[in-house]
């Protein structure tokens, strides 16, 4: 295995939940990964409209940002979770901040973190879009800042920096994403709504109109299970020829593949007798094969063994093979019946109906 | 069949690389062992195996009779002579007695090393053998050579495992398992540790597509049974039991006990021990039951169904063809014909003609007499009497219910095996053979 300087798991979670811990601590050392907080300083230079940094940083930190993803988390403590100096290692590339944050910080988030945690667990779904659909400054981020927001400019920092702090703390129950709707009312939404919705309506339709078309297909596709694409079954009754045609002695194996049957014309108990035997072995169902040279029926599924008179002497097999009705029929041909059978051990062998005297 | 220097020719490339394979294998091995600097005396011994197997795969290309490095057809034809069902079961019960009594050298690497290069050693030999080489590269069989490895790797891994949590038990020590340096986080390293293993898996199986394709066979006919007849891999073990019992015993209620049993196992334990990390030593009477269903009632039989049962389910040793002409005398007689015909000289108890049903079940019940009697023994009596006897402590512990249920389950586990003895020395059938109403045991 690989060397054992690895953390273990315990370690990580443990590192990971005193950072959590510390709100402040947290924030900057997630900040380089999430990327998050030079977008919003960019994007929030460029709109004057305050919510929006609040609102386009939000869905980010959620991916990678507000809880430290596992690849933060493991850094940070591989950085020996020296994590409370973190400040220290924020990236210089947002140079602008680090004078401003560090100073804001620890304010804003200690004033965040309250508010906002008690606010997580009143706000609810119906309470956000409440305030939403008043139009007010929705609440969840902008609350926590709203005080120290004295002009646009400066506004923005702070804005940024609580948000961050914020997060940790707040972040599970509270995705600021609802912010959006209500910052993005504009002229234009009512268009778009109507295009999403013709949109929309007529994928549905076409949704459900393929699906019914589908459904109706198959089933008119199982229905025709029903009507299966073989031949008729051979008839139940069938001629195999005169009686001449069986010698003494013989299995003839020639029907078997047509109809499953083997004709035998075999001595029984001191009497010839010619029989009909059903080619399913009595164990399983398989079909044996019978052995000339050992005059035997052999089952090749599980070994049972079956006496040419087709009682079974090896094997599994509980019983002996059946019989089939046989009969000399009008015309003097042997004609064997399969709708009858006959079973040795319910003694229905000796029903005339089983055998032909030769 | 001796027309072996075609198939000599045909399997020489396959060997030449196989033995390659091994050679490369062994170098590796050896090259770690180096670098590692623990042991330099079996780096050195595996680096003359790795040579070894670099001439015997130079022999193999040869693809000549007098080369190709093979058993000598002697020693095959005794290995033909002596396997027979009985011996196979015994010798792998004795196989994994042996391994479970000397566990603690077998889970040593270079034991375990040692034995998994001698077995595929033995593999090669065997596969110059055109018998043993058409069953065992049939595209069918060839996962189950797979399982058979892959079982041994896992199975050596975890009673490494075990033994060594034994050990630090003994010593006072936490097992292994509770230090929690195996465990990693799920995101990222096990999704990804799956990724990878998903994408190589995928990877593997097209390859094995494409290159042992699936044997496909004619068209289904219900009154033609391919011979022999071979259920799905997994299934074979079943298969096997059939041979011995009733379709509704060994197909119905044997298979539903093992998944009773299974969903039962968590109830009947009452160790608490052993929960969470690999241990033997204290609880070796669930570990010996468990491994013994698994190895012998399991693998073992489905090992002797794939590789070892041709054509009529005859058994085949591991060297011989596939005749299906093969005569083998199997005659077997159920007990009532045993008892009251070969031991009592008598008929066998008969209702007279036009009997009623009644009387006629009357003399079923006195023909079946001495069969249901040993299973009423069996069944009825073995319990208790080991409650008081070897499963004392047990029956303390568990209670009557948990208990019953316990014994009852190893009972008609073990009927397995034992009816399987019976028919094998005794040319037992059944010992309750009720075809009127198809009840047989
Ligand atoms: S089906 Fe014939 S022996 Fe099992």
């Amino acid at each position: 295995m690989a060397e054992r300087k690895k953390m273990s798991v315990s370690e990580i979670l443990a590192a990971a939940r005193a950072q959590a811990g510390g709100g402040e601590a947290a924030a900057p050392a997630v900040e380089p990964a999430g990327g998050g907080a030079a977008d919003a300083v960019d994007s929030a230079a460029d709109t004057p409209v305050v919510e929006k940094p609040a609102a386009k940083a939000a869905p980010k930190p959620t991916a990678g940002g507000a809880r430290p993803s596992v690849a933060d988390i493991m850094a940070m403590a591989r950085a020996n979770k020296a994590a409370a100096d973190a400040p220290a290692q924020s990236p210089t590339k947002s140079a602008p901040k680090p004078t401003a944050k560090p100073a804001e910080k620890p304010a804003a988030a200690k004033a965040a973190k309250p508010v906002a945690a008690k606010a997580a667990v009143a706000r609810d779904t119906a309470s956000i879009l409440a305030a939403a659909r008043a139009g007010a400054k929705p609440g969840p981020v902008s609350k926590a800042d709203a005080p120290p927001r004295p002009a646009k400019p400066a506004a923005v920092k702070p804005a940024v920096a609580a948000d961050h702090a914020a997060k940790p703390a707040a972040a599970k129950a509270v995705p600021p994403r609802p912010a959006k709707p209500a910052a993005k009312k504009s002229d234009s939404e009512e268009d778009r709504r109507g295009f999403l919705e013709i949109a929309l309506g007529s994928f549905m339709a076409l949704g459900f109109t393929a699906l019914s078309v589908t459904g109706g297909l198959f089933s008119l596709g199982l229905a025709r299970f029903f009507f299966p694409n073989v031949l008729a079954e051979p008839p139940s009754r069938f001629k195999v020829g005169f009686k001449e045609g069986f010698p003494a002695g013989k299995v003839e194996t020639k029907f078997v593949a047509q109809y499953g049957v083997w004709v035998v014309n075999s001595d029984v108990a001191g009497e010839q007798q010619i029989y009909a035997l059903k080619t399913v072995c009595t164990h399983l169902g398989c079909t044996p094969n019978w052995l000339e040279a050992e005059q035997k029926f052999k089952c090749p599924c599980h070994g049972s063994g079956f006496y040419k008179d087709g009682v079974n002497f090896e094997g599994p097999a509980p019983r002996p093979l059946e019989r089939y009705a046989i009969r000399i029929s009008d015309d003097g041909q042997l004609e064997v019946d399969k709708s009858k059978t006959f079973q040795e051990e319910l003694g229905q062998w000796a029903e005339s109906e089983s055998y032909v005297t030769v | 069949m001796h027309s072996n220097g075609l198939f000599l020719k045909d399997v020489a490339g396959f060997l030449g690389s196989y033995y390659t394979g091994l050679a490369i294998m062994n170098a590796v091995a050896a090259l770690i062992l180096w670098r590692k600097k623990g042991q330099p005396g079996w780096a050195v011994t595996w680096a003359v195996f790795a040579g070894v197997m670099m001439i015997l795969a130079s022999l193999a290309l040869s693809g000549s009779e007098s080369l190709v490095p093979s058993l000598p057809l002697s020693a095959r034809t005794l290995v033909n002579t002596l396997s027979g069902p009985m011996l196979y079961t015994l010798g792998t019960t004795a196989l994994f007695t042996v391994l479970f009594v000397f566990r603690r050298f077998f889970v040593q690497p270079m034991a375990a090393w040692t034995v998994f290069n001698v077995a595929l050693v033995l593999m090669g030999l065997s596969m110059a053998d055109e018998n043993f080489a058409a069953i065992v590269m049939k595209p069918d069989n060839v996962p189950i050579v797979g399982l058979v490895f892959l079982l041994a790797f896992f199975t050596w891994v975890a009673t490494k495992q075990a033994v060594v949590n034994d050990d630090r038990i003994r010593q006072g020590l936490p097992p292994m398992e509770k230090l929690d340096d195996e465990k990693v986080l799920v995101w990222p390293d096990l999704v990804y540790t799956e990724l990878i293993c998903m994408v190589a898996v995928s990877a593997f199986l097209l390859v094995w597509a494409i290159f042992l394709p699936a044997p496909l066979e004619e068209p289904a006919s219900s009154v033609k049974t391919p011979n022999p007849s071979k259920a799905p891999w997994y299934f074979l073990g079943l298969q096997e039991m059939l041979v011995y019992f009733d379709p509704w015993y060994a197909g119905v209620v044997l298979p539903s006990l093992v998944v009773f049993g299974l969903m039962a196992m968590p109830y009947l334990d009452f160790n608490k021990k052993g929960n969470g990390y690999y241990s033997i030593e204290e609880r070796k009477f669930s570990y010996l039951v468990y491994q013994f269903g698994f190895f012998e009632l399991w693998i073992t039989l489905i090992i002797l169904g794939t590789f070892l049962r041709g054509p009529n389910w005859n058994f085949y040793g591991p060297f011989e063809y596939w005749t299906p002409y093969k005569v083998e005398v199997l005659n077997n007689v159920d007990l009532p014909q045993m008892f009251w015909v070969n031991l009592l000289d008598q008929p066998l108890p008969r209702a007279p003609q036009g009997a009623g049903t009644l009387t006629q079940i009357g003399y079923i019940f006195l023909r079946e007499a001495p069969g249901l009697a040993l299973l009423g023994g069996y069944l009825l009596l073995l319990p208790p009497l080991l409650a008081v006897t070897v499963f004392r402590g047990y029956f303390a512990k568990m209670g009557f219910i948990r208990y019953m249920i316990m014994a009852n389950l190893m009972l008609l586990m073990l009927s397995l095996p034992l009816k399987m003895i019976l028919r094998w020395t005794l040319n037992l059938k059944y010992l309750v053979s009720i075809p009127e109403f198809s009840l047989n045991f």
